[in-house]
């Protein structure tokens, strides 16, 4: 009596007894192996094209915050019409300075950056790449970047540069030591470090301030005058709160600049790509398409197995049996399709990622964000798919049963 | 009365009265059911049948609250159904066992889980339903089945599954759509005679659409439905009662056994208490009686003398046939002695009944002609 077992008296801390009834949806989920594979491997599929989707857009996004993350700053000053972090968009190197003068500050390090005119010379096959490139004063280092912190010495010293060995390998093996040429200057690697590219840059170079000015020029070329600054990167003094600072700062600088903690200047860069660049919007298409595909999917698997039973729903609803229990069968049953679907669609991502994040060198992880939001998008596809298919069962009329 | 004869009882488990169904709207509204009337009673097994289209599936689902009752008024089990909402149809279905044509079993349920779901709506203990389920399906011969899955069920086994859900909280009124069209010999046999048990032991009243002939035995009653309307209404007591006299009493018993029966079936019951008038003379005859049990005093009267009993009548005698015959007022008038039950045949079905042997006509009004003298004889 295997039956009986799974039936008696297994009870809950408070007495109700677990199994109280029938678990129709589970039976019916498990009633066709078959059609139970077919239907996961449709449901999963649409899972996944989501996550990856949400997986790419995290990864892009994620791709475009790598240097700012690398920035060794409490609060940044960056130009108020600046909209997007690899951009050039300086501010006049005046406020710099008197940004220096705001009580509160340690310090505040200018960074410069390069990537319209950029152009490196792969060493092995003398193609030309576009590349991004960052530099700073070597008394003055911006960068958390380990090897970068090590190599200053050997920054100061003329045409010399650091670049990134996570580079795509259009970009050629750099190693220390190596020559080639970067905007048709004659520059030498100095050593390498760890950042990874983004979708708009291929690599990333760093180096110091005079070589960067004599490789792409100032403003004006006979003036002895420093250029613009990009972003100043300011550290607060020890016992200092960054919001005082920060407010500080806004009171004593025009409205030209901008005064960001780190985390802002991160959160308003994420922003710019998820919301006003085309790449946001289009992973954003993508998932929707997964959307759209796993409701229909997940629909179409529902519909047509109420079609099958629709006469056994119709007699449940002849014995007395209320339309909001065949609601929640329907609903079980989908809520379980999701969860199904949705584990094998995480692993196939991770393992997905892994590979592909390798390959392509872009940071794609399944996130805890990820994770999270995926199953959310999971559970409602599925979940709406049954409200549309359950409408079906619901308008069975047991009297057509005689 | 258009809808037939009305069997009246004290408590009657269904109650129809004046029922009148429609289906579609506006130009296409179309009348299926006309003034429909029927009491049952507890215990009772009755069968409904009929051509298709006749309208007694759609009786069926307005007595089991499957459906809204448009037109008149319907009882089951002391409780109307006229202007329920479709949630407290609902609720009083739960009192009811249905059996369907098709088994309608989920096949991704066991036997004894596919009878649970029916017993999860029957508020037992968890602890006592398998006790319950099992029991029941025992009763039908399948307990050893239990565990399969309908698939690996043969049509009968599953039918019979489907019996059990039906029955299994013991309700008190049971509504069965051919139940034992998909059922070979023996399982038809087992579902009927469970059927049967259920009516005879536990009071439970069930009212079954069927064609299959042969259950027709085992019913307690019969009503034939034809295009909307029922036309007879049988207590099969009483038709067998009354085949069994009429073949013995001229003109019937020249009748084949189907005529009788036919004849049988349009006899209506109707009981008087002692001394009430049957029929008085000088009347216009408009029935023919079968007495079924009691006793009946004929008495005749000619002008300006006093009536005289010139009969006595008991169960198996016939009056009342020689004024249907011969269009002449009632030459004499029944009295009811004691308690009297007569079965009654009107003029018109009596007349075919007569025309059907016309060979036999003429002897038929031989005899009758012979008592008329009789009678002329004795008020003479």
């Amino acid at each position: 009596m295997t039956m009986s077992a799974s039936f008696v008296s297994v009870r809950w801390p408070w007495g109700q007894p677990i199994l109280a009834s029938v678990p129709l949806a589970r039976r019916n989920l498990l009633a066709d192996r078959r059609r139970l594979l077919r239907a996961l491997a449709g449901i999963a599929f649409a899972v996944l094209l989501m996550m990856v989707e949400l997986g790419f857009r995290t990864a892009f996004i994620g791709s475009m915050l790598l240097p700012i993350q690398q920035l060794d700053g409490d609060l940044m000053l960056v130009s108020s019409a600046k909209y997007e972090f690899g951009r050039r968009t300086p501010f006049l190197r005046r406020l710099f300075y008197e940004a220096r003068s705001v009580p509160g500050i340690a310090s505040v390090r200018p960074l410069y950056l390069e990537r319209r005119t950029a152009i490196w010379k792969n060493p092995q096959t003398h193609e030309l790449f576009g590349i991004q490139v960052f530099a700073f004063n070597p008394d003055e280092p911006v960068f958390l970047l380990p090897e970068v912190a090590d190599n200053l010495e050997a920054l100061r010293q003329p045409d010399t540069v650091m670049v990134d060995r996570r580079a795509r390998s259009s970009l050629g093996q750099a190693s220390a030591g190596m020559q080639t040429e970067l905007s048709r200057h004659r520059v030498k690697v100095i050593g390498t470090f760890r950042l990874g590219p983004s979708f708009f840059s291929d690599g990333t170079a760093i180096m110091s301030d005079r070589n960067f000015f004599k490789l792409f020029g100032v403003q004006s070329p006979n003036s002895t005058e420093l250029p613009d600054v990009e972003i100043g990167v300011i550290k607060v003094s020890p016992g200092q709160r960054t919001l005082d600072v920060q407010h500080a700062l806004r009171a004593a600088l025009p409205g030209s600049v901008m005064i960001l903690t780190k985390a802002e200047l991160i959160d308003r860069e994420a922003r710019f790509h998820m919301q006003v660049s085309p790449v946001g919007p289009i992973f954003n298409v993508g998932t929707l398409v997964g959307f759209a595909v796993g409701i229909l999917i997940c629909y179409q698997i529902l519909f047509s197995e109420l079609s099958d039973q629709l006469s056994q729903y119709a007699t449940l609803k002849a014995m007395g049996y209320y339309n909001t229990f065949v609601v929640k069968v329907v609903l079980q049953q989908a809520v379980f399709y999701a969860v199904l679907a949705y584990i094998v669609a995480w692993t196939a991502c991770y393992l997905i990622f892994r590979v592909v994040g390798e390959i392509a060198l872009i940071p794609l992880h399944m996130s805890v964000g990820l994770t999270v939001t995926s199953l959310v998008l999971a559970l409602i596809m599925c979940v709406g798919a049954a409200l549309i298919a359950v409408r079906r069962a619901i308008a069975t009329d047991p009297a057509e049963l005689f | 009365m258009p809808g037939g004869p009305v069997h009246i009882e004290a408590h009657p488990i269904v109650r129809v009265d004046a029922v009148n169904h429609y289906y579609g709207e506006g130009q296409t509204r179309n009348q299926v059911l006309y003034q429909n009337c029927i009491d049952i009673g507890p215990g009772q097994l009755v069968i409904m049948t009929g051509p298709s289209g006749s309208g007694k599936t759609t009786l069926l689902s307005l007595i089991g609250a499957l459906r809204s009752v448009q037109e008149g008024m319907i009882q089951i089990l002391d409780r109307s159904l006229t202007g329920l909402t479709p949630r407290e149809l609902v609720a009083i279905r739960r009192n009811l066992g249905f059996i369907f044509q098709a088994h309608n079993l989920f096949d991704s349920l066991s036997a004894y889980e596919n009878v649970r779901m029916a017993m999860q709506l029957g508020g037992f203990p968890a602890g006592e339903m398998r006790e319950r389920g099992m029991h029941m399906l025992e009763r039908l011969g399948i307990a050893h089945r239990a565990d399969y899955k309908p698939r690996q069920l043969s049509g009968g086994q599953r039918q019979r599954v489907a019996v059990a859900r039906a029955l299994v909280n013991r309700p008190k009124l049971v509504l069965a759509d051919e139940p034992t069209a998909s059922l070979d010999k023996e399982s038809s046999s087992s579902v009927v005679k469970l059927l049967k048990e259920l009516t005879m032991n536990e009071g439970c009243t069930v009212l079954m659409v069927t064609h299959d002939n042969r259950i027709l035995e085992i019913a307690d009653r019969i009503v034939n439905m034809i295009d909307g309307n029922i036309v007879s209404d049988v207590v099969l007591r009483d038709a067998l009662t009354v085949c069994e006299l009429l073949k013995s009493i001229e003109p019937f018993k020249q009748l084949t056994p189907t005529e009788i029966a036919n004849v049988a079936d349009r006899m209506k019951k109707r009981r008087y208490g002692p001394g009430e008038i049957v029929i008085q003379q000088g009347d216009v005859g408009e029935e023919f009686f079968l007495i079924g049990a009691g006793t009946a005093a004929v008495t005749a009267q000619q002008l300006g003398e006093p009536a005289r009993q010139i009969a006595t009548l008991t169960t198996g005698q016939v009056f009342g046939e020689m004024a249907l015959l011969t269009d002449q007022p009632r030459v004499a008038s029944v009295r009811a002695i004691d308690d009297l039950e007569t079965y009654y045949l009107g003029k018109k079905d009596f007349r075919e009944a007569v025309a059907l042997s016309a060979g036999f006509k003429d002897q038929i009004r031989q005899t009758y002609f012979d008592r008329y003298s009789t009678l002329q004889h004795w008020s003479a």
